[in-house]
C-alpha cells in the first residue's frame, strides 16, 4: 500500500446510463454515500455503480465537487430549523446553478441521493429564490404547476391567509 | 428518470427544505398554487417552528417558549402560534398609529398594546428605529418607546411582587428588574442578564477545568480572580456614585464593568451559583461583602468533618476590592470603630436576603440621582443634564419608588402592625403620583393593579380610585378644541414654536395656549402674575421645557431664539410633535385635535 504522494487516487463511477467516469477519490468523497461505500467495501479498483444518476447529471455534480473539494465538511449540528433564512449563494455556485429547470431538479435529486448536503442546500436556495416575491400565478407559470382549486377553495384560501396581508 | 424532474414531483422532504428558505409571504404565495403544495406547507410544523424561531426573538413569558422549542415538534401548533404573533404585530401597529393620530383614547390604546407584553417588543423596537425622514418620526419613536417602557415596568413590578410574596427569585433577576424598569433596547432583558452570567461561568470552567475538584476556599478565590481579570474590579472613587454602577445589566455589558460593591457581590454570587459554589451577600454596614459557605460536613479546605451541627463553615470575600479572603476579625474591628453595639454585630456579619439587596439598591440609586440633582442645582438656571445620565434619571428615580412601595414595609417587621405599614407606604405616594402624572400617565393601569390594592380600606385607596376613574374618563373624551379667532386673536405664538424664557433663559417649546391666564387665583397670586407688565389679561402658554418640566408662561416672557432644537428637546418633543421642520423653524404639531389652527 505504498501510495505515491504525487499520484492522486482515482475511482470509477458507473452511472445509470452505463457510462464510466473516472474521478479523484477526494472529489468523489464529497458525496457521503460514495465515501461510506468506499470505506465499507474498501477500494478494490472496481467501478462503483450509481444507479440513480445519469452521466450528464453526474458530470455536473462532480464539477461542483471539484470546485468544493477543499471545503470543510458540513457540521453535524445544523438542524434544518436553525439554518439561517438567508438565501445568499456564492458567485461560483450561482453561475453553476444557471441551468434549465429540469437539470436543476436533477442536481437536487442527485445531491439528495448522493448525500452532498452543501450542494443540496445550494439547489434548494436556488429554487427558493425562484419563488420569492412572486404571486401564486407567477409561481405556477414558473414551475408549470396545475391549478386544481375549485372557485370555493380559492375563496377559502383567501380567507385563511388574510392574517398575512400587508405585513 | 427525466419525467420525474419537475417541481411537484420532488420528494416532500426536499420541498420542505426549499420552503425553509422562504419568507412567510413567499411561503403563503406558493401554498396557494395547488392542493398538493398547500397540503405540504400546512402539514409541515418544521417550517412554522422555523418562522417562530427566526422572526420573533422576544416572547411573553406565558408562552413558555424555551420549553416549546426544546419539546417535541408536534406538541405545538406552530402555524397557529406564528399567525397569533403576526396578528399581534399588526394590531400593535394599528394601535400605535391611533395613539399617534389622536389624544383621545391614548391611555386606553397604550395599555391595550401593553397587554401583549413582550410579544409586542420587537415590533415596538422596529418603530423606535423608524427612518429619520418618517413623517412623524419624533412621535413614533417617543410613543413606541413609551409603550415598551410601560411593558417592561410591569414585568419588573411583577418580579418584585413575586419576591415580596416569598417566591424564589434569583438575585440577578430581582436586581435586573431595575434595568428592565429604566432601559429599553434589544439587549435589555432578564434573559440577556442570565446569558451574560452563564458565559462568565463557562469562562471559569474553561480557564480552570479542575474547578469542580477544588476546595471551597480555592474555588472562591479562583472565581474572584477570574472576575477581576475580566475587568470586574468595582469602580474608582471619583465615579463611585455614577448611576450606571447600580444596574446589573449595564455592569455586565459595559466595557469597564464599573460597579458598586453590592452589584459586584451579586454578580459573584450569581456566577458562583452556576458553578455549584454557595455564595451569598452579607449585609455589612455601608459595604456589601460576600459570604462563602463550605458544603455540609466539610471544611473550607475540602476536608471531611463529621458533625451533627447544621451550621456550615464560611469565609468572607470582597470581590469589589480584591480576590483575597477577608478576615472576620477585620470586619469586627470596623464595626467596633464605627461604634456599632456588640449585640448588633451578628446582623451585619451574616447573610442577607435578596429583598434587602433590592431595597439597598433602591437607596443607592436614589443617592446617585440626588447627587446629579445637587450638582445640577449648583449651576445657575434650568438645564438638560438629564441627557448625560444613564440610565434615564427619572426612570431610575421612579423605579426606586416602586421598589420601595412594593417591597418596602413588611408586616412581620413592623411593630405598629398594618396601620404602620400604610403610613410607611403613604410617604412614597406623592412622589409616585407626581412622577407618573408628569412623565407616564399611561401607567394609570399599573396604579390600579399594583398600588390601589396596597391601600385597600384606607382613605388613600378610595381617593386613588376616584383619581384613576377620572383619568380614564378624561382619556375617553375628545380634547376641547381651541380655535384661533382672528378678530380677538392676541395669541402671537403657535404650538410647536421653540423659545427662550426672557428671564430664566431656558429652552422650551409651546404645546398649548390660553387667550388669558387660565390658572387658579392662588397660583396667579403666588407667581405674581399681576406684577407682569401685561398682567393676567395676556396670552399664556403651556410649554415643555428642556429639563422635562411642564410650565405655564406669559407671552411677554417668550422670545424667539432662532436656531434649531437641542438634543434634549428633540428627545422630549415626540410627546406632542411629529417632527422638526427646519423650513418653518418649528415642530410640526401632533395635537391638532386640540389646536386645529396651529
Amino acid at each position: 500500500m505504498a501510495a505515491t504522494a504525487s499520484e492522486p487516487k482515482k475511482v470509477t463511477l458507473t452511472t445509470s446510463d452505463n457510462a464510466d467516469i473516472s474521478v479523484e477519490r477526494e472529489v468523489a468523497e464529497r458525496s457521503i454515500l460514495i465515501k461510506n461505500l468506499l470505506e465499507d467495501i474498501g477500494d478494490n479498483g472496481d467501478a462503483i455503480p450509481i444507479p440513480n444518476v445519469n452521466e450528464a447529471v453526474m458530470k455536473k455534480v462532480l464539477e461542483w465537487c471539484e470546485q468544493h473539494r477543499k471545503d470543510p465538511p458540513a457540521s453535524q449540528d445544523d438542524d434544518a430549523d436553525s439554518r439561517k433564512k438567508s438565501t445568499d449563494i456564492d458567485e461560483w455556485d450561482q453561475k453553476f446553478m444557471q441551468v434549465d429547470q429540469e437539470m436543476l431538479f436533477e442536481i437536487i435529486l442527485a445531491a439528495n441521493y448522493l448525500d452532498i448536503k452543501a450542494l443540496l442546500d445550494v439547489g434548494c436556495k436556488t429554487v427558493a429564490n425562484m419563488i420569492k416575491g412572486k404571486s401564486p400565478d407567477e409561481i405556477r407559470k414558473t414551475f408549470n404547476i396545475q391549478n386544481d382549486f375549485t372557485p370555493e377553495e380559492e375563496d377559502q384560501i383567501r380567507r385563511e391567509n388574510e392574517w398575512a396581508e400587508d405585513r | 428518470m427525466t419525467t420525474q424532474a419537475s417541481f411537484v414531483a420532488l420528494p416532500t422532504e426536499i420541498l420542505e427544505a426549499i420552503f425553509l428558505h422562504l419568507d412567510p409571504s413567499s411561503l403563503i404565495a406558493v401554498s396557494q398554487t395547488s392542493n398538493f403544495v398547500k397540503r405540504i406547507t400546512l402539514d409541515t410544523p418544521l417550517i412554522w417552528r422555523h418562522f417562530c424561531r427566526n422572526y420573533f426573538k422576544s416572547w411573553a413569558p406565558h408562552h413558555n417558549i424555551a420549553a416549546k422549542f426544546a419539546g417535541p415538534l408536534s406538541s405545538v401548533d406552530w402555524r397557529a402560534l406564528f399567525i397569533h404573533r403576526v396578528q399581534i404585530a399588526k394590531r400593535t401597529i394599528q394601535l400605535l398609529n391611533s395613539v399617534l393620530h389622536t389624544q383621545q383614547g391614548r391611555i386606553r390604546r397604550i395599555n391595550e398594546i401593553a397587554d401583549f407584553g413582550y410579544d409586542a417588543k420587537e415590533v415596538l423596537l422596529r418603530q423606535c428605529a423608524c427612518p429619520d425622514d418618517a413623517e412623524d418620526v419624533l412621535a413614533r419613536r417617543y410613543y413606541a418607546n413609551a409603550v415598551l417602557e410601560r411593558i417592561q415596568r410591569e414585568m419588573a413590578i411583577n418580579v418584585w411582587k413575586d419576591l415580596y410574596n416569598g417566591k424564589h427569585v434569583p438575585i440577578e433577576r430581582a436586581l435586573g428588574a431595575y434595568d428592565m424598569f429604566t432601559r429599553t433596547g434589544a439587549d435589555v432583558d432578564f434573559e440577556t442578564i442570565s446569558e451574560d452570567l452563564e458565559q462568565l461561568a463557562r469562562g471559569v470552567r474553561e480557564v480552570c477545568p479542575e474547578f469542580g475538584h477544588l476546595s471551597t476556599r480555592e474555588q472562591a478565590s479562583a472565581l474572584a480572580s477570574y472576575l477581576r481579570e475580566r475587568g470586574f474590579r468595582g469602580v474608582v472613587d471619583t465615579s463611585y456614585s455614577a448611576l450606571r454602577n447600580s444596574f446589573i445589566g449595564v455592569v455586565l455589558r459595559s466595557p469597564t464593568h464599573d460597579s458598586l460593591p453590592l452589584i459586584s457581590v451579586a454578580i459573584y454570587c450569581a456566577v458562583a451559583k452556576r458553578l455549584g459554589l454557595d455564595a451569598r451577600p452579607c449585609g455589612f454596614l455601608f459595604h456589601v461583602y460576600c459570604l462563602i459557605y463550605a458544603p455540609k460536613k466539610h471544611t473550607l479546605d475540602g476536608v471531611y468533618k463529621p458533625t451533627s451541627s447544621d451550621s456550615l463553615d464560611y469565609m468572607y470575600l470582597d470581590p469589589f476590592r480584591s480576590s483575597n479572603e477577608v478576615g472576620q476579625a477585620d470586619l469586627l474591628r470596623i464595626l467596633r470603630e464605627i461604634g456599632v453595639p456588640t449585640s448588633e454585630h451578628e446582623g451585619f456579619l451574616s447573610d442577607t436576603n435578596t429583598r434587602e439587596m433590592v431595597l439597598r439598591t433602591a437607596r443607592n440609586i436614589m443617592n446617585s440621582v440626588q447627587t446629579i440633582r445637587q450638582t445640577d442645582a449648583g449651576v445657575y438656571g434650568i438645564h438638560s443634564t438629564w441627557l448625560n445620565a444613564y440610565p434615564d434619571m427619572d426612570n431610575s428615580f421612579y423605579s426606586t419608588i416602586w421598589a420601595m412601595l412594593v417591597l418596602g414595609p413588611r408586616e412581620e417587621e413592623e411593630n405598629g402592625g398594618l396601620h404602620n405599614i400604610s403610613t410607611r407606604r403613604r410617604q412614597y405616594l406623592p412622589y409616585l403620583l407626581e412622577h407618573f402624572q408628569t412623565h407616564y400617565p399611561w401607567d394609570v393601569t399599573l396604579l390600579e393593579q399594583h398600588v390601589i390594592p396596597l391601600f385597600y380600606n384606607q382613605p388613600e385607596g378610595q381617593r386613588l380610585l376616584t383619581f384613576v376613574q377620572s383619568m380614564h374618563s378624561m382619556d375617553s373624551v375628545r380634547k376641547p378644541v381651541n380655535r384661533r379667532n382672528p378678530n380677538r386673536d392676541r395669541v402671537n405664538f403657535k404650538v410647536g414654536e421653540l423659545f427662550r424664557h426672557k428671564r430664566y433663559l431656558y429652552e422650551g417649546v409651546i404645546t398649548g395656549w390660553d387667550t388669558s391666564c387660565d390658572a387658579g387665583e392662588e397660583w396667579i397670586e403666588h407667581m405674581g402674575v399681576d406684577r407682569l407688565i401685561n398682567g393676567r389679561e395676556q396670552s399664556f402658554y403651556h410649554v415643555l421645557v428642556c429639563d422635562k418640566s411642564v410650565r405655564y408662561v406669559a407671552e411677554e416672557n417668550i422670545i424667539r431664539p432662532g436656531g434649531g432644537p437641542s438634543a434634549a428637546m428633540l428627545k422630549l418633543a415626540g410627546r406632542h410633535f411629529k417632527r422638526w421642520d427646519a423650513g418653518s423653524n418649528r415642530f410640526v404639531s401632533n395635537v391638532r385635535d386640540e389646536y386645529p389652527d396651529d
